[in-house]
């Protein structure tokens, strides 16, 4: 079966502005889109750029506009977007080259929200672990599965229209970190997120529920933190 | 380096988000329809005349009262979610009750409105 793929090209050193290329080339309806990146990168132009690592949704280098929607390119198959497939770079980021995007933007963001576990009481007397009930890790359990590969952030127009608004990636690790019974920064985030460009620039769109590879509930797990700025509650 | 940052309004309606993307961007329709309906609406009230023209434009009156009606139940939606952020595992059943009750509603409206236009 033969598919037709337009893919975004845009070369900064010999391009004024960008374009896009059309490739026609074999593919079966279990082919993913990264495979057929690949094979246009290694068979027919090997100029064309793009980010992967894993190619098993693990690393989160390759979230791509396809067809007009963020997905993972190696987790997306053929029969999933059809036959006609328009291959874009995220939105909201500058292209360094191609499909490549500049991230540093959005890692700043993160990093905002201290992404780290903080807690500077002493550790417990056998000098082993900090321990926590299943309930109370499962409280978070499923903002831990991030793995930042931008898809949500790069897919909510709050973020389109500000790049300085932390956006729902950094606002899933900041709920990873809140949630967790064993960290004692709870408050010292809750303040963050409480500044002009933290929660209160989501406005519930739910794109980013819908582009997340992981299938996170992000815009609840906004809300929680929304619920949580107000009631001072961590529950 | 590379592209400005680059999402003008034509690219992001295009991109396919689902019903809420389109409920977000009609709720600032919405919202504008409404707030020009009320400035209308004072500026008639203080006896502005070429206002009160407008306000009486039939036209004028289902453009703004049915994006300004989708606006204040599609903010009663966003509302309750953000009050009961528990809620939002059913975003796609609060869309569809949110239809269940504007529909009716805008139904009567769009009565009221005409019967009013063709009335005089
Ligand atoms: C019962 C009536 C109303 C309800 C329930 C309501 C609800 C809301 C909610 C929840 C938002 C925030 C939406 C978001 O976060 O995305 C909003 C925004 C807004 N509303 Fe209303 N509203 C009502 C009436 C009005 C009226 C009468 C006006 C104008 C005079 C108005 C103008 C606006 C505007 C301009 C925005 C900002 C939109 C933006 O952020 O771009 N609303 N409304
Ligand atoms: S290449 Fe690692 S997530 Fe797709």
């Amino acid at each position: 079966m033969e598919v037709t793929l337009k893919i975004f090209r845009y070369n900064p050193e010999v391009d004024k502005k960008w374009h896009y290329e059309t490739y026609s080339i074999e593919a079966e309806e279990t082919d993913r889109i990264l495979d057929l990146l690949e094979k246009v990168k290694g068979h027919v132009d090997g100029t064309l750029s793009f980010r992967r690592s894993c190619a098993h949704g693990v690393c989160g280098s390759d979230a791509l506009r396809i067809n007009g929607r963020n997905y993972l390119a190696c987790k997306t198959l053929v029969r999933d977007v059809g036959h006609k497939i328009t291959v874009e770079p995220l939105l909201g980021l500058k292209v360094i080259k191609d499909l490549i995007v500049d991230m540093e933007p959005f890692f700043n963001n993160y990093k905002k929200v201290l992404p780290y576990f903080i807690n500077e009481s002493p550790l417990p007397a056998d000098g082993k672990e900090r321990l926590q009930s299943p309930e109370d890790r499962a409280r978070f359990d499923e903002t831990t599965k991030c793995i930042l590969c931008a898809a949500c952030t790069t897919s909510c127009p709050s973020y389109w229209g500000n790049e300085s608004y932390l956006g729902p990636a950094a606002l899933v690790t900041a709920h990873r970190f809140i949630f967790d019974s064993r960290d004692e920064a709870a408050s010292q985030r809750l303040e963050i997120l409480s500044e002009t460009n933290g929660v209160a620039r989501c406005h519930t769109i739910f794109n980013c529920t819908m582009a997340c590879p992981r299938d996170i509930k992000i815009t609840k797990a906004i809300g929680e933190l929304k619920m949580a700025m107000v009631t001072g509650k961590l529950d | 380096m590379g592209l400005k940052r680059n999402v003008g309004l034509a690219v992001a309606l295009r991109y396919k988000g689902k019903t809420p993307f389109w409920s977000y961007i009609l709720h600032r329709i919405g919202g504008s329809a409404l707030f020009t309906f009320f400035t209308i609406y004072i500026m008639a009230l203080a006896g502005v005349d070429f206002a009160s023209g407008i306000l009486g434009n039939w036209l004028f009156q289902i453009f703004s009262l049915s994006f300004g009606l989708f606006h204040i139940i599609n903010g009663l939606r966003i509302t309750i979610l953000d009050l009961f952020p528990n809620l939002i595992r059913r975003q796609r059943e609060a869309i569809w009750l949110e239809w269940a009750v504007f529909l009716p509603l805008y139904g009567f409206m769009l009565f009221v409105v005409f019967r009013s236009a063709v009335g005089g």
